[in-house]
């Protein structure tokens, strides 16, 4: 039996939506009054120069700020906010900007620590380590293994993450976000301070992960040649408001994205 | 006799002592075990701080009047007249309502304020949990239900070396108590997803949120691991002496250990303490006398500061290696 808040979305359909969003941290104002939708099953891209918002956006989606105004629908259910934790048990899984992994752990335990939320034994069997905890932890670990697998990072699994070098940092907290299974998987700028090969191996990730499992990415990006190939459909802010919203063709062509970008004489 | 006059005092401290431990092995051993039982309950201490320091990154000053408020509820509880292990059992309850009471009242409203607002706060908690326990308790020692808890007393001879060595049954519980309780948390803090959780919690409190981790639930859930080892603790501590509010400075002396040992690290809690213990007794009865005594109280310190100079992070404490 399935409780009333998870309505199963199928492809194509809306999985998440904003509505008239406003958030602001005392005078300023970071976003205005935004609404779009994210649709199951598509990469949808949030772009717009420094500043405008596209972090924030993510941490409303996330449950870390709680925006002033504004509704947000995950699966049908209607929230004025969304609180960390009902965001990840409903399925939203995401990554950094600056890589926020746990340093002094290994590869592999940063790792297990995403299914935290798919492990349920409880507190006296974890205490003793036996019985059903120890089947538990064994049969999650053969997903983690899967997981490092699939991103190709089987020799750092017992290095403790803080000493990786960024661009396999960046690949590790992907995997954890992984290891959640989610429906929705927010990355906020994957790609950041990545080489050139670092890059394709990444969006290769992301298509795969896209294909193969079906999850609906929402992603942050600044490299346009990276967001016109993945994305199925782009959302643009500036200065905290939306300017368009399309597929990459026609928010190329958009004259207001354009003005962003470039900047215009008023 | 062995010492000529211009080496006399290298001798002394180089020496002397040596030859002493060979010349009465018996004395030496004794000091020894005793040595490792007071370190015993300095690990006890440690491990309650290392278990908070781990998960929050708190040094939590409150540990040892924890060990002090655990014992007297237990004493408490059993004055009128509850059941030992009833008494044990509440005893144990009521560490986690405390948890439950810091983790809301405390930690709460303090989420995300630097470290040493944190610290502070746990200096004000001990402050607070004094004037509370001595309001219920009443100031005065009191005497720890050692027999009605089963807890052997007595002692074992065993002849050495031409001399004798005597071994506290009690001291030997102790030891036994500590060192399972210290697997089960190595154990639990390594392999497991509540283990894995605390320290990820320690790591990063956002990364840790976005996985789905509620650091309420984590912080209660140390604080109680806490609480307990503070009751085991002080039952242990209380059966060696009395329960009382003296108690509560041995926080200071977990401090060294910690230092020795590494902030982070179980096993090291458990082998500075071991170390800070015997270094202590054995400082005190061979080097002792050339200092004119009383080394003891100083001593752990002394040592916590070589330490400093040559290991920051403890003999176990992760090493601070990182790309930046």
């Amino acid at each position: 039996m399935r409780a009333p808040d998870e309505t199963t979305i199928k492809a194509g359909q809306t999985l998440l939506s904003v509505q008239n969003v406003s958030l602001s941290f005392g005078g300023v104002k970071a976003i205005r009054d935004v609404s779009f939708d994210i649709k199951k099953g598509e990469i949808r891209a949030i772009i717009g120069p420094n500043g405008a918002g596209k972090t924030s956006m993510l941490n409303v989606i996330n449950g870390f700020y709680h925006p002033q105004e504004g509704e947000i629908t995950f699966k049908g259910v209607k929230r004025k906010k969304m609180r960390p934790h009902d965001a990840a048990t409903g399925g939203i899984a995401r990554t950094f900007q600056n890589v926020a992994l746990f340093r002094s752990m290994t590869t592999l335990d940063n790792i297990m620590a995403g299914r935290t939320l798919r492990m349920n034994k409880n507190f006296f069997w974890q205490l003793l380590r036996y019985g059903p905890a120890e089947r538990e932890e064994i049969e999650h670990r053969r997903k983690v293994e899967e997981i490092i697998d699939f991103l190709e990072i089987q020799h750092i699994r017992r290095v403790p993450v803080g000493r990786l070098p960024y661009g396999l940092q960046k690949r590790v907290e992907l995997g954890r976000a992984l290891a959640m299974e989610p429906e929705l998987l927010l990355l906020d700028e994957p790609m950041a301070g990545m080489n050139l090969e670092e890059k394709e191996d990444m969006c290769r990730y992301v298509i795969d992960v896209n294909n193969h499992y079906g999850t609906t990415i929402a992603l942050i990006e600044h490299d346009m040649g990276v967001v016109m190939d993945l994305a199925n459909r782009v959302v643009v802010l500036d200065y905290g408001q939306k300017i368009a919203d399309g597929t990459p063709d026609e928010v190329k062509s958009n004259q207001a994205v354009i003005d962003a970008y470039l900047g215009v004489a008023h | 006799m062995l010492c000529v006059k211009p080496y006399n005092m290298l001798c002394k401290i180089f020496v002397i002592p040596f030859w002493e431990m060979w010349d009465l092995p018996d004395i030496f051993v004794q000091t020894l075990w005793e040595g490792l039982v007071g370190g015993t309950l300095y690990s006890l201490i440690a491990l309650g701080f290392v278990l908070v320091f781990k998960a929050s990154g708190v040094f939590n000053f409150a540990q040892g009047i924890m060990v002090v408020f655990a014992a007297l509820s237990l004493v408490g509880l059993h004055a009128i007249g509850v059941p030992a292990f009833l008494a044990l059992a509440l005893a144990a309850a009521i560490m986690f309502v405390l948890a439950v009471t810091v983790e809301r009242v405390v930690l709460r409203p303090l989420v995300n304020q630097p470290d040493i607002i944190l610290f502070m706060a746990t200096f004000g908690l001990t402050y607070f949990l004094i004037g509370f326990g001595e309001l219920i308790f009443g100031g005065d020692p009191k005497v720890m239900i050692t027999k009605e808890l089963y807890i052997p007393t007595g002692t074992y001879s065993i002849d050495f070396a031409g001399g004798r060595v005597e071994l506290q049954k009690l001291d030997i519980t102790a030891m036994v108590v500590a060192s399972t309780m210290v697997g089960v948390l190595a154990i639990f803090f390594s392999k497991t997803r509540i283990g894995r959780a605390l320290r990820a919690v320690a790591d990063s409190h956002k990364a840790a949120l976005s996985v789905g981790i509620s650091l309420n639930q984590i912080w209660v859930i140390v604080w109680f691991a806490a609480g307990l080892v503070a009751l085991v603790t002080g039952v242990m501590w209380g059966a060696r002496s009395e329960v009382s509010f003296a108690l509560e400075i041995i926080a200071l002396k977990a401090l060294p250990v910690l230092i020795l040992g590494g902030f982070t690290s179980i096993p090291g809690a458990i082998v500075g303490g071991l170390i800070i213990g015997v270094g202590e007794k054995v400082g005190e009865l061979y080097w002792g006398p050339l200092f004119g005594r009383g080394i003891e109280s100083w001593l752990a310190f002394m040592i916590a500061l070589i330490f400093l100079l040559f290991r920051p992070q403890g003999l176990f404490g992760e090493k601070i290696i990182e790309r930046v």
